[in-house]
């Protein structure tokens, strides 16, 4: 059983994704997870897919180039080696930071520089321009051992200098306001909580 | 991933419509205070006032800043203390009213709500001496808010509270002239009182409560209006009025769930129970958040003329739907306040002459709380200012609903002077209450209005 990452880019047509997983199923191979996006009209596919039998880099990327030569696909396959480093175990509270404002280059270079400088993970992370209005909206694991506060006054200061409004929000505000779903806190709270009631 | 347009929506929420925890209210029960001797019951009461509430500031602040959402007021609701000093005398009173005062501040709370006598079907001597204590609290404390409930739908209405109530109002109002009588801004008279309400100046821990909880007052009349501008800005064709409810429940279901979530965390890092989330739509008199405006979105330019009481019952409603699917745990009053002073476009439509107090009073019967923060001439008799209680809350009783009334007599001031109270108190021109002085021989009856009947409910 052999496996790749495989990513696909193209100006966005009907019937890319059709394209592409056909390849992979002609090749013998299984979807195992796939996100797709269209960012100002380019398509973007990555997904990871394993193959019964054994299949070489050179076989998909050829097989994907052949069946898609309508669209013009630019494609990456990594292969996943045996015995790959499990992902990290998610350390930290997930938290929204969103950035608004005038645009200028190397916001997102910046903004991501704090955050690795703190070690807050960036989880996802989407930004845009319309027209001089930036606008991003990230989530990022804050470590436990780190205030909002101070990610915020970090961002703040970065954004006075540069026109923009910064909010470090914890994401159950926005799960509160959108989903129907009961109301969640935090159990961090909940033992502090415990921890103060009992005195 | 949460979407993008929806973390968006929620940040233009509080960043541009003003949405936010308008108070985080702690409810206190008094009770094991009581003592004969009143040194006793003052220390027992602070000591259990910072007990609970010493952590309320800093957890609120941790909160705050979790969340991004503003929590713009602390306060405290303690049980009534017509109860809990039951049996001390005035001098008694008085010190409770102080002590409250001064932990107040100390744990930094704004108001302190609780001086209350709940007194629909009788009172005892205890509640009679703070009733006739208020002028005296209200003028010398800055923080004690007091509320009396005078009528409930299963006692009737105690007319002997009421007529006394006409008279503290008057006297409260003089001792306090060189603030337009704002004195009078701290006290609430009820019909068909909550134990639960968060809002000032009427909260008090009521019977059934456990020791501590926190409630929460939610405000959104400024997201509410946004969304209706935008729905009639933006809909393909005129909205009709039900699609307008549907919007406006949409939007209170978000405005709720803010408050529950505030209100599980602070509880959960305090160890105190989680009690309410109020969503009454509480207006400021800053441009932007007013119920009025809300009203004006809905298409009634001119506020008290026809058609404002229908809006105004259509938006009560669709907040309630809205609210009452966001969360198990809505109480308190969770309506839409009409407070005048406070409300900018209702402040302006007193000047313009559209906005009545008899109109107020029919807009009083589909909607919370009643007439609230309403400043009326300073010559007015204090019979006057009870027969206008008994209407306010014979419309309570009667509709089995709360009302209550927030009227300051204005010393020195005729209608259509402006009263300034300041701050989220706001300033209005003096409304005139038509045909007074006429109603003296019916409130000196006394007395107790029965209890209404249940049944033939046309």
């Amino acid at each position: 059983m052999s496996s790749y990452i495989i990513s696909v880019t193209a100006a966005d047509r009907v019937g890319i994704v059709y394209s592409v997983t056909g390849a992979l199923l002609d090749l013998g191979g299984n979807v195992l997870e796939l996100s797709q996006t269209v960012m100002r009209g380019y398509f973007t596919i990555i997904l990871e897919a394993e193959f019964a039998s054994p299949r070489t880099r050179e076989q998909i990327i050829e097989a994907v180039h052949e069946r898609g030569k309508r669209f013009d696909l630019q494609v990456q396959v990594t292969e996943v080696k045996d015995g790959r480093e499990p992902a990290q175990a998610a350390a930290g509270e997930r938290f929204i930071l969103t950035v608004l404002g005038d645009d200028s280059p190397g916001i997102v270079h910046s903004i991501a520089g704090s955050l690795a400088a703190h070690g807050a993970n960036i989880v996802d992370l989407h930004a845009r321009v319309d027209g001089q209005r930036f606008s991003l909206v990230m989530e990022a694991l804050i470590p436990h051992d780190l205030t909002p506060a101070a990610i915020r006054s970090e961002l703040e200061r970065y954004g006075r200098a540069h026109k923009l409004e910064a909010f470090v929000q914890h994401e159950d505000i926005f799960a509160a306001t959108t989903e129907p779903s009961p109301v969640r806190i935090a159990a961090a709270a909940r033992s502090q909580g415990e921890s103060l009631a009992s005195h | 991933m949460h979407r993008t347009e929806d973390v968006l929506a929620t940040l233009s929420m509080i960043r541009q419509h003003k949405l936010d925890v308008r108070t985080v209210t702690m409810g206190i029960d008094l009770a094991p205070c009581a003592s004969p001797d009143v040194t006793v019951l003052c220390d027992r009461i602070r000591s259990r006032l910072v007990q609970y509430a010493g952590r309320l500031r800093a957890v609120c602040r941790e909160v705050e800043g979790r969340y991004g959402i503003p929590i713009v007021n602390r306060r405290i609701a303690v049980s009534p203390v017509g109860r809990v000093a039951a049996g001390h005398k005035t001098e008694g009173l008085l010190a409770v009213a102080k002590t409250l005062d001064a932990v107040a501040a100390e744990v930094e709370v704004d108001l302190v709500g609780g001086f209350t006598a709940l007194v629909q079907k009788g009172w005892t001597e205890s509640e009679r001496r703070l009733i006739a204590a208020l002028p005296e609290v209200l003028s010398t404390t800055k923080r004690v808010c007091s509320s009396v409930n005078v009528g409930s739908t299963a006692a009737g209405i105690n007319m002997d509270a009421v007529a006394a109530l006409g008279h503290v109002l008057k006297e409260t109002a003089e001792r306090t002239k060189d603030h337009d009588g704002f004195g009078c801004a701290k006290i609430v008279i009820f019909g068909n009182a909550t134990n639960d309400n968060p809002f000032m100046a009427g909260a008090f821990h009521g019977q059934g409560e456990t020791d501590c909880v926190i409630n929460i007052g939610v405000s959104g009349p400024g997201v509410v209006k946004a969304a209706v501008e935008d729905l009639v800005a933006h809909a393909p064709t005129r909205p009709t009025l039900g699609d307008i409810a549907e919007e406006i429940k949409s939007t209170a279901f978000r405005v709720t769930r803010v408050g529950e979530l505030i209100g599980r965390e602070v509880a959960a890092r305090l160890g105190v129970a989680f009690g309410i989330v109020d969503l009454s739509l509480a207006p400021t008199p800053q441009v932007g958040d007013s119920v009025g405006e809300i009203l004006q979105a809905m298409g009634v330019s001119r506020l008290g003329g026809p058609g404002s009481t229908a809006a105004l019952a259509l938006l009560n409603d669709a907040v309630k739907k809205g609210g009452s699917f966001a969360s198990s745990s809505v109480g308190g009053l969770s309506g839409a306040f009409v407070a005048v002073s406070e409300d900018a476009a209702l402040a302006r439509a007193v000047e313009a002459g559209d906005l009545t107090l008899a109109k107020l009073e029919a807009m009083t019967a589909v909607c919370s709380v009643g007439l609230d923060m309403i400043a009326v001439p300073g010559d007015v008799d204090a019979e006057t200012l009870s027969a206008l209680i008994a209407d306010e809350v014979a419309i309570g009783v009667i509709n089995h609903k709360t009302t209550a009334v927030r009227v300051i007599p204005v010393p020195g001031k005729k209608a259509g002077e402006r009263a300034v109270f300041g701050g989220l108190f706001g300033e209005m021109d003096i409304l005139p209450i038509h045909a007074a002085g006429g109603s003296a021989e019916f409130v000196r009856h006394g007395g107790r209005i029965p209890a209404p009947l249940s049944s033939l409910r046309n």
